[in-house]
């Protein structure tokens, strides 16, 4: 075992770049602490936006111009009404943006997505925004916005009413074909995880992070599927064929004896493979191992977990923050973001970004890390890699979850 | 692997890769003989910015490392080799060590190193060495190497490669050829020398140390990207010729497959190197390919050209083998593809 001098992270933490390059790094004017929404617009006149969530208050979104990758340019930057809420997820299809509102406690607002016109990047106009608040919501944590006509996303309701506080959010379908009203139209959870269900409600977690819905990924390949992430409850393939009455065809999870927390699921259409993250929710890895996970999906009734992408020793990076996977290039279904099925792209905090050759799936092969000196003023003293977007020119955006803002690279493998 | 999970964006070989070593690590060999001035050439590398988080080996022929105390100081990670040459002793430990770099990486106990640079031993034989490399099953699918170097000194040079076939071996199986103490020889002392490397490898760029230095970017850019000179050459030297195959039309992978799978069956020892860059039927981009005596590369597709040129490249460096017989074997076996023989 390593000691404690031979850490890289304990030794002043040890930059490393392999098989990245750098083309910019922006602090975002010293409110670099972003979330897990990350979207490329092409602006009607011409520019290139990329909106990006914010982790926590007090800014709510930002919209750098990124057309010339080498030289940012923040064009937008908002404020939450109040502290005790976050942004932290949005999408944007076309000209329409989509943010999630989530509240640090319960019954407060506001709780819910927000819709915006964001023609003017500079000046985004909101359209309407969609409640969600009540006794037992904290509102929407993530959505999915990909198709200008509905919003999937990990929300709570008034009338949702869990077994078990931490279980509030749930899938939820809305139709925003009318920006201006928002409508519900169909939604989802675990069955035992709702007051009146007929089946017991689900074991507790030793870290208890909640059976509440993470990322509710839809694409059209497959129009008739939800890839739904449900934290401490696995991972879920929905029919949502009939948007109305979403059915459960499939489920996986690790845990136990992983330690929950599913965040991510993307499918590889023509592949018959699927993509699946645990997110590390817990500082100095004491929830190790969290993982990228490589799934067999040719059969979606049968999910069979053939490898992980391999990560480096733990114990190395425990000293500070989190070390663990979190997301992973989504391989979002807008002309504005990269596709890919042979390369992975996965966040994983104090370790950086890491792209992962998947060609031969059985033996996913690290290609390239980006691991950044800790920004100043790190509070945990590393960087925490907390997501990540490949736009469609192969520019690679991060950003960290503190105070790093947004990196801005080149994938050179 | 491919079969039962296709992906649309892969080609026959595979994920199409930006460059030549993919996401491998990068080595640069230095070869030179004795003086020639290969440590101080690295040491000035490693002293520019260029040169930080490199891992060094070095093999020295000698028992006592004094190489690889000045070396120490510089290096991200210093590995000495044994007593004897790369090429024939300690070719496993170069193995060994290289293995050990990449295991020491991964669990943190060495620096993240993003560069190998390899000394040989002033006597070594380059030809083991780039087998080292040559196949998965080696080193091949951790390592590659991006250029090889070979140094000649401007005073000594000439008369070393008259008299040491090693060091003519060096220099003909080299992507860069650099002129060390150029300052200390005459104008025409350098010219000739020049002219004498030429000769014997017209392939190779030739530069000059300044003070022992070479441009940090020559001396890790790949060969790959300036191989714009496919010169043919028939100079002969211990039976060494060198030539280059062109094709203008694309070539039909199983054909060229099959005719150096005879060639490696029938003269695998005779072929030194050959290298060079294909353009496939049935590929987007340039399908590289490489092999050292009987060891071929896995070949594999870039992303794109290069430049311009569609033409298939392939450089041949071989031993008591002509250029003739290789030219008529290909004739032979792409005649047989073209008749539609599928199974050649």
């Amino acid at each position: 075992m390593l000691t404690k001098d031979e850490s890289p992270l304990t030794k002043g933490y040890q930059p490393v770049v392999w098989n990245f390059k750098l083309l910019e790094h922006d602090m975002l004017g010293g409110f670099g602490g972003m979330g897990e929404g990350m979207s490329v617009q092409i602006a009607p006149d011409g520019r290139r936006i990329i909106w990006l969530a914010h982790e926590s208050a007090p800014k709510n979104f930002t919209a750098v111009d990124v057309s010339d990758p080498r030289k940012p340019k923040v064009v937008c930057q908002t404020d939450l009404p109040h502290a005790n809420m976050r942004s932290n997820s949005l999408e944007t299809t076309g000209n329409i943006m989509a943010v999630a509102y989530q509240t640090s406690k319960k019954d407060s607002k506001p709780a819910g997505f927000e819709l915006f016109d964001i023609s003017k990047p500079e000046n985004p106009k909101s359209i309407s925004f969609f409640d969600c608040s009540g006794p037992h919501s904290r509102g929407v944590h993530q959505l999915w916005f990909c198709d200008g006509e509905f919003v999937h996303c990990a929300s709570g309701s008034r009338d949702f009413v869990p077994t078990n506080p931490n279980d509030d959010q749930f899938y939820r379908c809305v139709d925003v074909r009318n920006p201006s009203k928002p409508i519900e139209i169909g939604r989802w959870w675990m069955p035992g995880t709702r007051q009146g269900d007929n089946v017991m409600p689900p074991p507790r977690h030793p870290i208890d992070k909640g059976y509440r819905a993470h990322n509710t990924n839809v694409y059209p390949q497959r129009g008739d599927r939800c890839y739904l992430a449900y934290i401490d409850g696995g991972m879920f393939v929905l029919d949502i064929s009939d948007k109305a009455n979403p059915k459960k065809i499939s489920q996986w999870t690790n845990s136990p004896p992983y330690t929950g927390f599913m965040h991510t699921v993307v499918p590889l259409f023509g592949r018959g493979l699927m993509l699946v993250t645990d997110e590390s929710t817990e500082n100095n890895a004491k929830d190790w191992p969290k993982l990228i996970w490589i799934l067999d999906a040719r059969q979606e009734t049968n999910l069979v977990p053939i490898a992980t992408c391999p990560m480096p020793d733990h114990r190395v990076y425990a000293q500070a923050g989190r070390f663990g996977a979190h997301n992973i290039h989504e391989n979002v279904p807008l002309p504005t973001a990269w596709q890919s099925d042979q390369i992975v792209l996965g966040t994983f905090f104090n370790g950086g970004l890491r792209a992962y050759d998947i060609s031969n799936p059985y033996q996913p092969k690290e290609v390239g890390i980006f691991m950044p000196p800790a920004p100043p003023g790190a509070p945990t003293g590393t960087i925490q890699i907390n997501d990540v977007f490949v736009d469609e020119r192969a520019i690679v955006y991060a950003v960290d979850r503190h105070v790093g803002g947004l990196y801005i690279l080149e994938m050179d493998f | 692997m491919l079969d039962l999970f296709p992906s649309r964006e892969a080609g026959p070989f595979g994920r199409r890769i930006k460059r030549e070593r993919g996401a491998r690590i990068p080595v640069t060999v230095v070869t030179g003989f004795l003086g020639a001035g290969k440590t101080t050439l690295i040491r000035r590398f490693l002293a520019s910015p260029d040169g930080q988080g490199t891992a060094v080996i070095l093999n020295e022929f000698g028992a006592v490392g004094i190489d690889d105390a000045l070396m120490r100081e510089s290096a991200e990670q210093t590995i000495l080799l044994g007593n004897g040459c790369i090429c024939c002793v300690t070719r496993s430990d170069l193995q060994l060590a290289l293995r050990a770099l990449v295991i020491d990486r991964e669990r943190g106990a060495v620096p993240n190193f993003a560069r190998v640079v390899i000394e040989t031993s002033g006597l070594a034989d380059p030809a083991p060495i780039l087998q080292t490399f040559s196949t998965d099953r080696a080193l091949g699918g951790e390592f590659h190497i991006d250029v090889m170097l070979a140094m000649v000194d401007a005073i000594n040079g000439e008369a070393t490669l008259k008299s040491a076939a090693e060091a003519r071996k060096q220099v003909i199986l080299a992507d860069r050829l650099v002129i060390s103490k150029s300052d200390l020889a005459g104008a025409a002392d350098l010219d000739a020398l020049r002219d004498r490397l030429q000769k014997l490898n017209p392939r190779a760029s030739i530069d000059i140390a300044i003070a022992g230095a070479l441009d940090p970017e020559r001396f890790v850019a790949p060969a790959t990207t300036e191989r714009s000179g496919f010169v043919a050459e028939a100079e002969h030297s211990d039976g060494i010729v060198s030539f280059v195959l062109e094709r203008q039309q694309p070539v039909e992978w199983a054909a060229f497959h099959r005719a150096m799978e005879t060639l490696i069956a029938l003269r695998g020892p005779e072929l030194l190197r050959v290298k060079g860059i294909l353009n496939v039927t049935g590929c987007r981009g340039p399908v590289v390919v490489q092999y050292v005596q009987h060891l071929a590369h896995p070949p594999v597709e870039l992303q794109s050209w290069p430049d311009q040129n569609r033409d298939s490249r392939v450089v041949f460096i071989t031993r008591q083998l002509g250029e003739a017989q290789i030219r008529d074997l290909f004739a032979a076996v792409e005649a047989l593809a073209k008749d539609g023989a599928r199974e050649i």
